[in-house]
């Protein structure tokens, strides 16, 4: 009894010694030895796995590409070290934790979606680790007051894109009545709910669903659709959902057409008889300003499709070694210096003008786009 | 009344009812024999999904089929049967033999096992990327009935029927055939069969081929009317096919297809009118609350489930 006992307190007491040795680690502020600054690694944090796995794995296969290209033209050797966030939170505080505590890990690029910044923000922030992300666009990471002081975006935010929307499916679509749907994340919520309020505004009818983002059916919630509906705005981070939502939606005969947000872009995912879809940056297949730049991933790639996200992420890749490369011209740099740098960033873009930041972390002067879905052909329409 | 509404919540209650309807069978006849709750019966329907994906990608894929649409979804059903069969023979012989007589806690732990086993098998050797059966390629969403507020994709009518098919086919083995004989007295009482000289490992072995042959089954519908199959969806779909098959009676085969049909219109229905019979308070999001408080009431009120019999303790 007595030595069980002894057993059990030495068990408690080495636990909370390693409890106590992790936590410290990881609060243990930035601002480390100097860096080598020959040689600094990038932290993608993205979804690699899971249901928006194929999004995550084309913005991981862009920074790889950008990091080559910049490391061939400049001499540089950045690496890129992938975390996968498999788009749940809990997973992507893991992950940021590993991160921060990794003295290699000069900028993370990331995190792609909107909820992994949310849990991460602060660790980073208290790490003087600079985030670049190239695909989050909830507002509130930004404003009101700048939450995460090392966040940054090369997107714009939803409160561009809500409003896009509203214009796109009031004004060109005339939708008297329409369906908003969300997925139930941080993601999908508040950009569904702006939607909302914004054709309400207008004068829209407009009814609210909510659907689990791994849910595969959506039959009954077609079902709830009345028959005089003519688009469903669908706030999701899985194309192929929203595809699979069109699909049930012409099954029952109903005439509404799906309007996806920035989540459903893709071209091989979400593939409708008819719809639309928003995107923060231009798809570069139509930008003929970009071709060489397209083959030249072509090649990398050995042919894998991409839409718009892959490209924005090579501009945070690119905006993350262009600050490294300035922070470190007097031959050393740490976090903190290159947060700075990234928040003085003014470097072309692929994706739109010139990458400039906003003092809250926001890119400048860039807009959502509205592509129409034809037999699941893509055409730029606003 | 919206009867267009209702219809089409009918339409997709019995889909998803069929679905339930497989997998709960495979509950039913489980526990029947055993006793024992199979856990990993979910997982075993997503590995019949994947299995189906495979034989049509094989097979050149929905958009260039190189055999009969017919043929195809034939072949990727029988293959589903097959490789889900012997799966299901391979986790009772090495998962749950060895602990037949252990405390009932034991099997029930090595199922959990089996199941984490089996969805991080498929997430190595897949990815966790989902996969699309592409079935709008093969055939049109358009093609089906459209009559008045009735609208069916023949695809529906395709999983519907396959699904009556095989419950009338194993209704007809249970009730008619040796072998079903030998099973009804083997979970009426093992001991007793054993005496009256059933082989009774032999009888739970091809319950076990059946029960996950139907699961199998259940993936390939899945996939072919929902679109979209990936490693973790055999959790959602084991629950509720073990919720039909305590609704409808544990152990009971009437009582798995009737529960299957019940939770899959329950399911479609709560989806559809909980907004307005909680006036708004409740969105389509919360259906799984109904559904689960469905389970709970049984449980309190009639805890053998509609078609199951009271357990008898001998003294």
């Amino acid at each position: 009894m007595r030595r069980g006992l002894i057993a059990a307190a030495i068990a408690v007491l080495a636990s909370a010694a390693v409890v106590t040795a992790a936590v410290a680690k990881t609060s243990e502020p930035a601002g480390l030895a100097k860096a080598d600054c020959t040689s600094s690694t990038l932290g993608f944090m993205g979804p690699l796995t899971g249901p928006a796995g194929f999004l995550g794995q084309e913005q991981l296969s862009w920074l790889r590409f950008g990091v080559l290209r910049y490391n061939t033209a400049s001499g540089t050797k950045f690496k890129v070290a992938p975390g996968d966030t498999q788009l749940k939170s809990p997973v992507a505080l893991t992950v940021g934790r590993k991160f921060a505590a990794d003295d290699n890990i000069w900028a993370i690029i990331g995190v792609s979606e909107s909820q992994g910044n949310v849990v991460t923000g602060n660790l980073f922030e208290k790490n003087d680790l600079v985030m670049v992300s190239g695909s989050a666009t909830r507002t509130t990471l930004t404003t009101p007051g700048r939450p995460y002081k090392t966040f940054f975006r090369v997107v714009p935010n939803d409160s561009v894109q809500g409003p896009t929307i509203v214009k796109y499916v009031s004004g060109n679509l005339k939708a008297k009545n329409v369906v908003v749907i969300d997925s139930q994340d941080d993601y999908s919520v508040p950009l569904a709910q702006g939607v909302t309020r914004g054709l309400r505004a207008r004068g829209a009818k407009v009814a609210r669903e909510s659907v689990s983002a791994d849910d595969t059916d959506f039959s009954s919630i077609v079902a709830n659709v009345e028959s005089n509906v003519t688009v469903v705005v669908f706030a999701t981070q899985v194309a192929s959902a929203a595809n699979t939502l069109s699909n049930q939606l012409r099954e029952q005969g109903k005439k509404a057409i799906v309007f996806g947000t920035d989540g459903a872009y893709s071209p091989s995912q979400f593939k409708p008889k008819s719809g639309y879809v928003s995107v923060f940056g231009p798809d570069l297949h139509f930008d003929p300003a970009a071709r060489k730049l397209v083959r030249e991933y072509n090649t990398y790639s050995k042919n894998r499709p991409f839409g718009s996200f892959g490209p924005a992420t090579y501009m945070a890749g690119l905006v993350a070694m262009t600050a490294i490369t300035k922070a470190c011209a007097d031959g050393e740099a740490d976090r903190a210096e290159i947060t700075k740098a990234v928040g003085g960033t003014n470097i072309p873009s692929i994706i739109g003008k010139n990458i400039t930041f906003t003092r809250s972390g926001d890119v400048k002067g860039v807009d959502f786009l509205i592509y129409r879905v034809t037999n699941g052909k893509y055409s730029p329409v606003g | 009344m919206d009867w267009d509404k209702i219809v089409q919540l009918l339409v997709n209650g019995v889909t998803l009812g069929s679905v339930y309807a497989l997998v709960a069978l495979g509950f039913s006849m489980v526990y029947g024999i055993l006793k024992l709750l199979n856990l990993a019966h979910g997982d075993v329907l997503m590995v019949g999904a994947f299995i189906g994906w495979g034989i049509l990608g094989w097979l050149g894929g929905a958009q260039d089929p190189s055999v009969a649409v017919w043929l195809l979804l034939v072949l990727m059903v029988l293959a589903a049967m097959a490789g889900c069969g012997v799966l299901g023979v391979a986790i009772e012989r090495f998962a749950y033999r060895p602990l037949r007589r252990a405390p009932r806690i034991a099997p029930l732990i090595s199922a959990l096992g089996v199941s984490f086993f089996i969805q991080n098998t498929v997430l190595l050797l897949y990815g966790a990327n989902f996969r699309s059966y592409d079935t709008v390629d093969l055939v049109d969403v358009e093609v089906g009935i459209h009559w008045g507020p009735l609208n069916v994709w023949v695809i529906r009518l395709v999983v519907i029927g396959a699904a009556l098919v095989m419950m009338v086919a194993l209704w007809l083995l249970v009730t008619r055939t040796r072998l079903g004989k030998a099973m009804r007295a083997t979970a009426f009482d093992r001991e007793a069969a054993a005496m009256m000289g059933i082989d009774v490992d032999r009888v739970i072995v091809k319950t076990f081929f059946i029960g996950s042959a139907l699961a199998g089954a259940a993936g390939v519908l899945v996939g072919l009317v929902f679109g979209q199959i990936n490693h973790f969806m055999g959790f959602n779909y084991g629950l509720k096919g073990f919720t039909a098959a305590v609704v409808g009676g544990i152990g009971s085969i009437p009582g798995a297809m009737f529960g299957g049909l019940f939770i899959g219109l329950a399911d479609a229905f709560s989806v559809g009118y909980i907004e307005d019979f909680t006036r708004g308070r409740l969105g389509s999001a919360f259906s799984d609350l109904v559904l689960f408080l469905i389970l709970i009431v049984f449980m309190l009120v009639r805890p053998q489930g509609i078609f199951g019999k009271p357990e008898v303790k001998k003294v």
